[in-house]
């Protein structure tokens, strides 16, 4: 399994590696404008950097839809699989290597957001401002959100755990279209409404086991924990589809 | 050691594959032959395991192909295959991470035969380098099993004749080679056997000596028999 992911790494290797270099350039845009005082640009790098967090976390996972789509439609399908690995395995490693490599990537952009966040405020004499501003910013994005360490932990896992699950989803409407539906009309087309309808699905059914929990940071631990089960039970389907069905 | 019992695909309503049954045994090197599209690929890979049969099934020393044959089947695609970042030792080290068959100084050895060097990446190799790094990769491997699909495609004649050299001195008693080609007179010197097939289904699997006896025809004479002179 290890080595599998090993590769699965390497292959989005390059992703990571264009993501991780504009991210240190914006980084360095940010320290250089906060050490000269420069306003405008630091507001710019702020905004560049959240977006870099958001827009980075779901690149690797469409990065891994995207191998995956390769790696069962193209040639290089024969590397993965005659070797001998099992669908579950394969499967797995990508999984595995990319829930990983969101949560790398999660851990990351939050340490590098309180490191910044720390300079700043240690840099700037406007520490209620810049406060009041870090708070405007969060509550704009969930009105709930408790501005503490653990309610920020728990809005942060309940999105990571969020997100691996769309994409174990992903995988699963990949490997539908290419093992049933594949030289059918439409195949595409048929995928993404599956992709759609089973979010929807998923979407009410976590809203659902959620409902009654009236603590917030709570309930956002249990979505998050309810969206990773329904990844796993994602990730058996699919790896049974491609154990039975799934010819490259 | 191979046995295909009764196998077919389809792909949506054309048999890419028809009913074929056939045994094939250690010891022999066999020509699978037949003109663009008879299916010799498909069931190549439905042997490697890549493809799933839509009947019938195919048989490794009495097991229905699976994880575990893989472990002891060799498939060299026609096609390249190799993920684009890699270099020639990438692909080395990607098969001695996964094969425990697979020998590193066999395969250091094949590409010096082969002149082909380590730090050659894979994305910028001519189709006759890309052919011999295919055919050097895979019989680096002590498999029991090996299927090489048109290995000889895209290389003129004296790799080609490098590369026979190279394709029999693997051929023992122990092993089984399976070798797909449309040069039917450069296969005559390397088979044993040959496994005629047309539009799917299985023609004849035939001892190529007894052929040649008692039928008096070469390989290449059967082909013509069999195919036609406008089909080959």
């Amino acid at each position: 399994m290890l080595k599998l992911m090993k590769y699965e790494f390497r292959k989005t290797l390059v992703t990571k590696l264009i993501l991780l270099g504009i991210t240190a350039a914006v980084e360095i845009g940010y320290l250089i404008s906060l050490y000269t005082e420069a306003k405008t640009a630091l507001t710019v790098c702020i905004v560049l950097l959240t977006l870099l967090a958001v827009g980075g976390v779901m690149m690797m996972g469409l990065g891994s839809v995207l191998t995956l789509h390769r790696d069962m439609n193209t040639k290089q399908s024969y590397m993965l699989f005659m070797t001998p690995n099992s669908c579950h395995r394969i499967l797995g490693a990508k999984v595995l290597e990319n829930g990983l490599s969101i949560l790398t990537a999660g851990a990351f952009y939050f340490a590098l957001g309180a490191l910044d966040i720390t300079l700043l405020f240690w840099r700037s004499n406007a520490i209620n401002e810049i406060w009041d501003f870090v708070q405007q910013f969060i509550h704009s994005m969930n009105d709930q959100i408790r501005l503490d360490t653990a309610g920020f932990a728990a809005f942060i896992f309940s999105l990571l755990a969020g997100w691996i699950m769309t994409v174990t989803l992903a995988y699963l409407a990949d490997v539908v279209s290419a093992a049933l539906l594949n030289g059918k009309k439409h195949n595409g087309l048929l995928s993404f409404a599956l992709f759609l309808v089973l979010s929807w699905l998923i979407g009410w059914l976590t809203g659902m086991t959620t409902a009654g929990i009236a603590d917030y940071n709570l309930k956002l631990v249990v979505r998050g924990a309810v969206n990773l089960v329904l990844a796993g039970i994602m990730y058996e389907i699919t790896a049974q589809i491609m154990e039975r069905k799934l010819s490259v | 050691m191979l046995e295909s019992k009764s196998v077919t695909k389809m792909f949506g309503t054309l048999a890419a594959v028809d009913h074929i049954s056939l045994s094939l045994e250690k010891g022999h090197v066999y020509a699978m032959l037949g003109p663009n599209g008879s299916g010799k690929t498909t069931w190549m890979k439905m042997a490697a395991g890549l493809i799933k049969p839509t009947s019938g099934q195919i048989l490794f020393q009495g097991q229905p192909v699976n994880i575990e044959s893989r472990k002891h089947i060799a498939y060299m695609s026609t096609e390249p295959y190799f993920y684009s970042w890699m270099t020639v030792k990438d692909v080395g080290k990607y098969y001695a991470d996964f094969f425990d068959d697979f020998s590193y100084d066999s395969y250091l050895d094949l590409l010096r035969q082969m002149e082909l060097t380590e730090e050659m990446k894979t994305s910028t190799l001519s189709s006759g380098m890309m052919a011999k790094l295919k055919i050097a990769v895979t019989i680096a491997r002590d498999a029991q099993v090996y299927m090489l699909d048109e290995p000889f495609n895209g290389i003129d004649l004296l790799a080609r004749d490098e590369m026979r050299r190279c394709i029999l001195q693997y051929a023992t008693e122990e092993k089984l080679l399976l070798v797909s080609s449309h040069l039917v007179e450069e296969m005559e010197a390397v088979a044993d056997r040959a496994v005629f097939i047309q539009k799917g289904k299985l023609v004849e699997n035939v001892d190529l000596e007894e052929m040649r006896t008692e039928m008096g025809v070469s390989m290449a004479d059967r082909y013509r028999q069999i195919y036609g002179h406008t089909e080959e």
